[in-house]
């Protein structure tokens, strides 16, 4: 690892001609993870990466370079590459290094990096074989368990000096059913930034009964309808919804160049008076969660919505520049060889005060998403479109039959407005979120909500 | 960075220490990569990224079972922990499909060097002179294009060696040039984007005027668009949402999956699965391609072949491991573990767009499909995904449509081609690029306003 002596000629070089900041993401990571096929281990392996990002600012022009070349004198030349390219600015000044203060979100007892691949195997076969012996038209089960630990310093030329570990887990069981040529998946992925004992808490029967379960009624769905109608949907992952019609149309890589559909929008109402919303990267233990980002900064616990009025943006250190305002600690990438930007952590709508039964009971019509797959989004015309994974036609206040499918898509402007009823059932759900810094944890969440009319692309006029 | 000397004592000096750890069969590789971009906003260069990187992957089996590790790091130390890590990993699996460390005894050495002289003529001040100009001509296409909210031009070159203990040694690099634009239009209070891409090894052969004729059209011929009424429409399936559609299938040709019994494929070898206009090839070293690939990740040579020839599905695409299960050869689909596929090109037929779009009379002629990470159930092949297009009047391309479904099966789709047409694109995709034309699709299922 460079010493702090290296770290400084690194940082001179990268000063040395017309960057008025600087900053040096020195990043060890490593992995482990085992994948199980029907029961039988097919699949383990591990990792272990370091690497150097050099960041380079002038104004609002920025020069990376990054390089796992961990030698000083390479990362000198590297760094004084990166001064000839960066164009503009005024030289600035660089600061003595504060002491390095560290932080960790990680709320672990069992380090599951140290936990024998054997644990691991025989927690995910017990899944396993719960689910193949659950049904016979269950004829497939997936199981996975990863572990990483990343450790993180991040040096500027304003003195600043952290570093970060972060020691995430996650697993998946991903149950197939079939029926003739038909095959549907029920899925559960749960991940955190809580020790071994997460796993040894988890109610894996049950969550995998469920998991077959949908696999089982979707295979045996019929197709969803088409056309606008009211959709309710159910708590957990249904915040994806938020995250993708929402979510990245408030940060600043979007907003900072006005291309965001919420651009000059801050104070406005831009979703239904009943919608409260929030991104907090500090909820200890959490998987979206981090106590320092990835340019240093302390993160925090934004409120982004408040009663439907708009009220801050997820800001970075380059949108910060664009925008004329203080970074809100949201910088994250997927590893050294990204940039950082502005990036959402654990981002949820906040509870209502509707119980579920009833928001469903008040629905003449309309479709019951109690889960959602992914999705994705234009951030400059708010478009939308993410899936349903398991949904259910509502008639007369009543869950019907389940359909299968089915895709919903709309502008987020739209949406968010036409929010008509929040539940008091707040749940979070572990995902991945891929953007310009590439792959990183979050979190999504959301009580049971109603939108009055959405846009859903199924195809009821066939046999199932 | 280290030399390739270096790299090759590093590769030698682990496959000398593999048996220590109780290795039978044992395999390592070093890749390197080097890459430079640009981005350009508001007149400026905004943005400057370079990097050199560089790594290990170490494969070995013991005991029957195969594992693999990988890391950057690159001395004694690193390979301890590559080996111990991948030693450790073999102790737990329990594969029941033995799987190989293979040298052609024909070909043990595979050398194949694709470098041009790109990074020595794409230096940073040529893409930024590019660019630049790029995006001033951007904006000069139309007075709704308000704002360029990306432009970059990257440079990549990588290099890959291996050794195992079999013989074999195998050596690989090329190098890779791209350009992706998007601008924002608005008028009339509507806003939309629209983006476009190029891709070569060879800057100076990029078509500036070619590029900004698509791109305009793709950016400002969006505005006044409307939704159509739900139900079943004949499309035109245009040539970039045909790259994007297929590649996202292309898993189920895999004999994996089939094996694994999540491919529909399966046991259906020789079976009608497409229309009979319908052929669907790989060609590792297709002479359009910019990266041809004559040996796959497991040292066997690749081979051309169709997986769909007129309607017919020929032949499920292999790897060493998935190959002897079922007693048979390789087709030197191997690929970074798993199983891939190369250059790929849909057999392009007799008509142009808008021959396609006379043959339809009326319907819609697709160009984007979006949400194909979420919106698709890759072994059911059921889809339903957010698209935009055009309407299809009087056999004539018209007026956008927004905010509309597209929902129907993969496999019912492949059956309900009733044209190709021959407006072929190419796009790259990873470990190859794959060619496709437009084409028509009957009776779809569209969800609209109604």
């Amino acid at each position: 690892m460079l010493n702090d002596a290296n770290i400084m000629r690194i940082m001179e070089a990268a000063m040395s001609r017309n960057a008025d900041f600087a900053d040096i993401f020195i990043e060890k990571r490593s992995t482990s993870s085992v994948g199980l096929l029907n029961g039988k281990v097919i699949k383990a392996g591990a990792g272990c990466d370091s690497g150097v990002g050099i960041r380079l600012m002038a104004g609002t022009n920025v020069v990376y370079v990054y390089s796992n070349d961990n030698d000083a004198e390479s990362l000198i030349k590297l760094a004084k590459e990166a001064a000839d390219a960066l164009k503009g600015g005024d030289k600035g000044m660089i600061k003595e290094l504060q002491e390095k203060s560290f932080s960790t979100p990680c709320d672990i007892k069992i380090d599951p990096m140290s936990v024998k691949k054997s644990d691991n195997v025989d927690f995910l076969r017990r899944s396993s074989d719960l689910a193949l012996s659950y049904d016979p038209m269950i004829t497939q089960v997936a199981a996975s368990y990863t572990a990483s630990k990343r450790m993180f310093r991040v040096v500027n030329s304003e003195g600043l000096n952290k570093e970060e570990e972060q020691t995430r887990m996650r697993f998946s069981i991903e149950t197939i059913a079939t029926k003739g040529n038909e095959k549907q998946t029920g899925r559960i992925a749960p991940g955190s930034m809580r020790g071994y004992e997460f796993i040894n808490e988890y109610p894996i029967d049950d969550k995998t009964r469920e998991c077959c379960d949908t696999a089982l009624r979707m295979v045996n769905a019929g197709y969803a309808p088409s056309g606008k109608m009211p959709v309710v949907l159910g708590n957990g992952f249904g915040g994806v919804i938020f995250h993708e019609a929402c979510g990245h149309s408030l940060e600043s890589t979007a907003v900072g160049i006005k291309s965001s559909c919420f651009t000059d929008m801050l104070g406005k109402q831009i979703a239904s008076p009943i919608v409260s919303a929030y991104d907090n990267a500090r909820i200890k233990g959490e998987w979206g969660s981090y106590y320092t980002d990835d340019e240093g900064n302390e993160s925090s616990d934004l409120l982004l919505i408040e009663n439907g009025i708009l009220k801050n943006y997820l800001v970075d250190k380059l949108g910060g520049r664009r925008m004329n305002c203080n970074p809100t600690g949201c910088a994250r990438r997927q590893d050294y060889t990204y940039a950082p930007t502005s990036r959402m952590s654990n981002t949820y709508i906040a509870k209502g005060n509707d119980d579920p039964k009833d928001i469903i009971a008040d629905t003449e019509y309309g479709i019951y998403c109690s889960q959602m797959g992914g999705g994705s989004v234009d951030t400059t015309t708010g478009e939308f479109n993410f899936a349903v994974n398991e949904g259910y036609m509502i008639r007369n206040g009543k869950i019907e039959e389940p359909v299968r499918g089915a895709t919903l898509i709309g502008k987020g402007a739209e949406i968010l407005m036409n929010i008509d009823r929040v539940g008091n059932d707040l749940e979070l759900a572990a995902g991945m979120c891929g953007s310009i810094s590439g792959g990183v944890p979050v979190t999504v969440g959301q009580p049971t909500i109603r939108v009055s009319s959405i846009l859903v692309g199924g195809r009821e006029d066939e046999e199932a | 960075m280290i030399d390739i000397r270096t790299a090759e004592e590093l590769l030698k000096k682990a496959l000398s220490m593999a048996p220590e750890y109780g290795f039978d069969e044992y395999e390592i590789s070093y890749s390197s990569g080097t890459s430079m971009e640009i981005s350009v906003f508001e007149g400026e260069i905004q943005s400057y990224e370079r990097s050199d990187e560089q790594g290990l992957v170490f494969k070995g089996k013991k005991n029957g079972q195969m594992a693999s590790s990988a890391t950057n790091e690159l001395d004694e130390d690193a390979i301890r922990y590559l080996l111990q890590s991948a030693s450790e990993s073999c102790n737990v699996l329990d594969d029941e499909d033995e799987d190989f460390i293979y040298c052609d005894p024909d070909n043990p050495r595979l050398i194949y060097s694709q470098i041009t002289d790109a990074f020595s003529k794409n230096t940073y001040s040529s893409f930024a002179k590019l660019g630049l100009e790029l995006e001033k001509d951007i904006f000069a296409l139309d007075p709704s294009i308000k704002a360029v909210d990306y432009l970059s031009i990257s440079c990549d070159r990588g290099l890959e060696m291996k050794m195992n203990s079999k013989g074999l040694y195998a050596y690989k690099d090329s190098d890779f040039v791209s350009l992706f634009a998007e601008a924002r239009a608005e008028k009339d209070g509507q806003v939309k984007t629209g983006g476009h891409y190029w891709y070569g090894n060879d800057i100076d052969k990029f078509d500036k005027e070619a590029f900004l004729k698509v791109f305009k059209h793709k950016v400002t011929d969006k505005f006044g668009g409307s939704s159509v009424p739900s139900g079943k429409y004949r499309i035109i399936l245009g040539n970039e949402a045909v790259i994007s559609f297929f590649s996202t299938f292309m898993g189920n040709f895999s004999s994996y999956a089939m094996q694994k019994g999540i491919s529909l494929l399966q046991g259906r070898e020789g079976e009608m699965i497409a229309s009979e206009c319908f052929s669907l090839k790989e060609t590792p070293m297709l002479d359009k391609a910019l990266i041809k690939v004559p040996f796959d990740s497991e040292g066997v040579m690749t081979t051309e072949k169709y997986l769909i020839e007129n309607g017919k599905f020929i032949k499920a695409l292999y790897n060493l491991k998935t190959a002897n299960k079922e007693g048979i050869k390789s087709t030197g689909n191997g690929m970074k573990g798993g199983i891939g596929i190369t250059n790929t090109e849909i057999i392009p037929g007799d008509l142009d767009l808008n021959g396609l779009a006379e043959e339809i009379g009326s319907g819609l002629y697709i160009t984007e499909l979006n949400g194909l990470h979420a919106g698709v159930n890759t072994i059911s092949g059921d889809f339903s995904l957010f698209c935009e297009g055009y309407k299809i009047e009087d056999g004539k391309i018209t007026g956008p449509v927004e905010q509309i479904t597209v929902s129907d099966n993969y496999y019912s789709v492949l059956k309900k081609i009733s044209k190709v047409g021959n407006d072929i694109i190419s796009e790259y995709m990873g470990s190859g690029e794959f060619f496709a034309p437009s084409i028509i699709i009957d009776d779809i299922s569209v969800a609209g306003d109604k």
